[in-house]
């Protein structure tokens, strides 16, 4: 059950979307987007998009690698927002336009959500 | 927000710069006859170079990855050796043909031990050690080391070829194409997605789907078209189109339109670790991307004929691949690079970036497929290609002289 510890302070108005839309990589939440009904990813992306803006003020003062674990929630919803966009904004369904099965793209690469990223400069 | 005054939409005319390309219907037999994709294994495809990764996923001696390459069942393992230099050998261990790493990535102390029977090789693809050793018949461990593949190194990008004694080199088969794009921000987008899917079409026809603008409004009306369709471009027109011997290069032609609201986020909150603004370049542009520098630029397509083409814009692209895997059946890797995110606000411009780029190129696939069993069935004999699908045109033309060539060398041998 959602505590108020589950995402900084600030947010607790978006506790009910813990733990059912935070998953731990790209793959995973393109899983959730496809086996979740327009309902329910329209509520979520009306909710989210509702506080993008406080949510990336709040994570632009963090530096990957040192979120709190509250914090990485966070991220993980905003990523969420990202993944369901499309299914919101282009589709009016959790598929691609015209119909091509996504089960049957593999993600080969991803990017952590959380771990520290090499910035240019930075020595090897 | 882009308040230039919409800019005039380019002209019909780009094919006509091209006489020996012609402007005929073609004949489609090349996208689906098992005989003709035999032929195009020899004379194109084992002939060519492959990207295989970049030099960023090394970084360190003993950094190593594998690489499957499906047209060719080979597979590759790359690994920074102490002295600093790439190697890329076959990933085949000498004792049986075991491979003799068989993970994707990682960080070796020094040694590649084939969970086989435990031989080992050193970041050099030395063989280092031999279990029990004493039971062999005076094996000459100097003689039994990994095999290398030819490899070279572009911009970064690491590239093999299938082949032994390669029919070219690198620097040969990426030719003008590769002088000229030299120098964009290549290595700078130092993070990247990689998915995959197998596609039940021809290897051509995965090329052909971004290679034309034409369909755009049409296939793409809710993610790529509202910005075309803002440039007032609403039968999908490109700036330019040029070719360079069997590559070539489309320059895309547009204004910003308005972003959807996540976009927005992703733009203006997110502090953009995935696009630069033309107006605040960190290099300068080669001559080959955006060549006739038009303001109205907004991406370049760039094709390195016949297996990979970058999708790129200021700030950061995508590459297509295609693994071809039989006359009707291919494999489509996608990787989108982008800059590395320092916050985690910007960790979501790069996710949303992937998102977007990810869902446009699925919105291709089913098409693709349908066109494939029009051609397998004799459904459709000709294409009919519009003066932008030039780049169309020019694959086909380049596979028919390369194969015409090649019948000709058969008879010459
Ligand atoms: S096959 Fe590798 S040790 Fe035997
Ligand atoms: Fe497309």
């Amino acid at each position: 059950m959602a505590s108020s510890a589950n995402l900084p302070a600030g947010f607790a108005d978006l506790e009910g979307f813990v733990p059912e839309w935070v998953h731990p990589d790209a793959e995973h939440r393109l899983v959730k987007r496809l086996s979740s009904e327009m309902d329910d990813i329209r509520a979520f992306y009306v909710a989210m998009l509702e506080r993008g803006e406080a949510a990336l003020a709040w994570l632009r003062d963090y530096e990957l690698g040192v979120l709190p674990p509250e914090g990485e929630r966070l991220l993980r919803l905003m990523l969420m927002l990202a993944e369901v966009a499309p299914a919101v904004e282009w589709y009016g369904d959790p598929r691609v336009y015209d119909g091509f099965p996504v089960e049957r793209l593999r993600y080969l690469r991803q990017i952590s959500d959380t771990a520290p990223q090499l910035q240019p400069g930075d020595a090897r | 927000m882009n308040k230039m005054a919409r800019p005039p939409v380019p002209g019909i005319g780009i094919t006509a710069r091209y006489p020996e390309i012609g402007t005929g219907p073609v004949d489609t037999a090349i996208y689906h006859e098992p005989a003709i994709y035999e032929k195009e294994m020899k004379a194109i495809l084992r002939r060519s170079w492959y990207m295989i990764g970049r030099i960023e996923q090394v970084a360190r001696a003993g950094d190593f990855f594998t690489y499957f390459m499906p047209t060719f069942q080979q597979e590759v393992l790359v690994c920074r050796d102490r002295n600093g230099e790439i190697n890329a050998f076959h990933n085949v261990c000498s004792h049986r043909g075991n491979v003799v790493e068989h993970r994707r990535e990682g960080h070796s102390n020094g040694l590649f031990m084939c969970r086989f029977h435990g031989w080992s090789f050193d970041l050099e693809g030395n063989l280092a050690r031999i279990r029990d050793e004493e039971g062999f018949f005076g094996l000459d461990k100097t003689c039994l080391g990994l095999k290398p593949i030819p490899m070279g190194i572009w911009e970064g990008f690491i590239w093999v070829c299938p082949e032994d004694e390669p029919y070219q080199s690198l620097e040969d088969f990426l030719g003008d194409q590769g002088r000229d794009t030299a120098g964009y921000a290549w290595g700078a987008c130092t993070k990247s997605y990689q998915t995959e899917a197998e596609v039940a079409c021809n290897w051509k026809l995965i090329n052909d789907s971004p290679a034309e603008v034409y369909h755009i409004p049409v296939l793409h009306p809710h993610s790529a078209a509202p910005t075309m369709m803002a440039s007032g471009n609403v039968m999908g027109r490109l700036l330019d189109v040029r070719i360079a011997g069997n590559h070539r290069t489309n320059s895309h032609y547009s204004v910003m339109g308005e972003p959807k609201p996540v976009q927005k986020l992703a733009y203006f909150h997110a502090a953009a670790a995935q696009n630069v603004a033309r107006d605040d370049l960190d290099y300068e542009m080669p001559v080959g991307i955006n060549a006739t520098r038009s303001p109205h630029w907004t991406v370049d397509l760039i094709m390195f004929f016949p297996s990979i083409a970058f999708t790129l814009s200021a700030g950061m692209y995508t590459a297509h691949q295609v693994w071809p895997m039989g006359p009707n059946r291919s494999i489509y890797q996608q990787r989108i690079f982008v800059r590395p995110a320092r916050t985690a606000a910007e960790r979501f411009g790069q996710e949303n970036t992937m998102v977007e780029f990810r869902d446009i190129v699925m919105e291709d696939f089913s098409t693709l497929e349908r066109i494939q069993r029009a051609l397998d069935t004799g459904q459709i004999r000709q294409f009919h290609y519009h003066d932008h699908e030039l780049a169309l045109r020019h694959q086909h033309h380049v596979v028919t002289r390369i194969l015409a060539e090649y019948d000709r060398e058969l008879e010459g041998a």
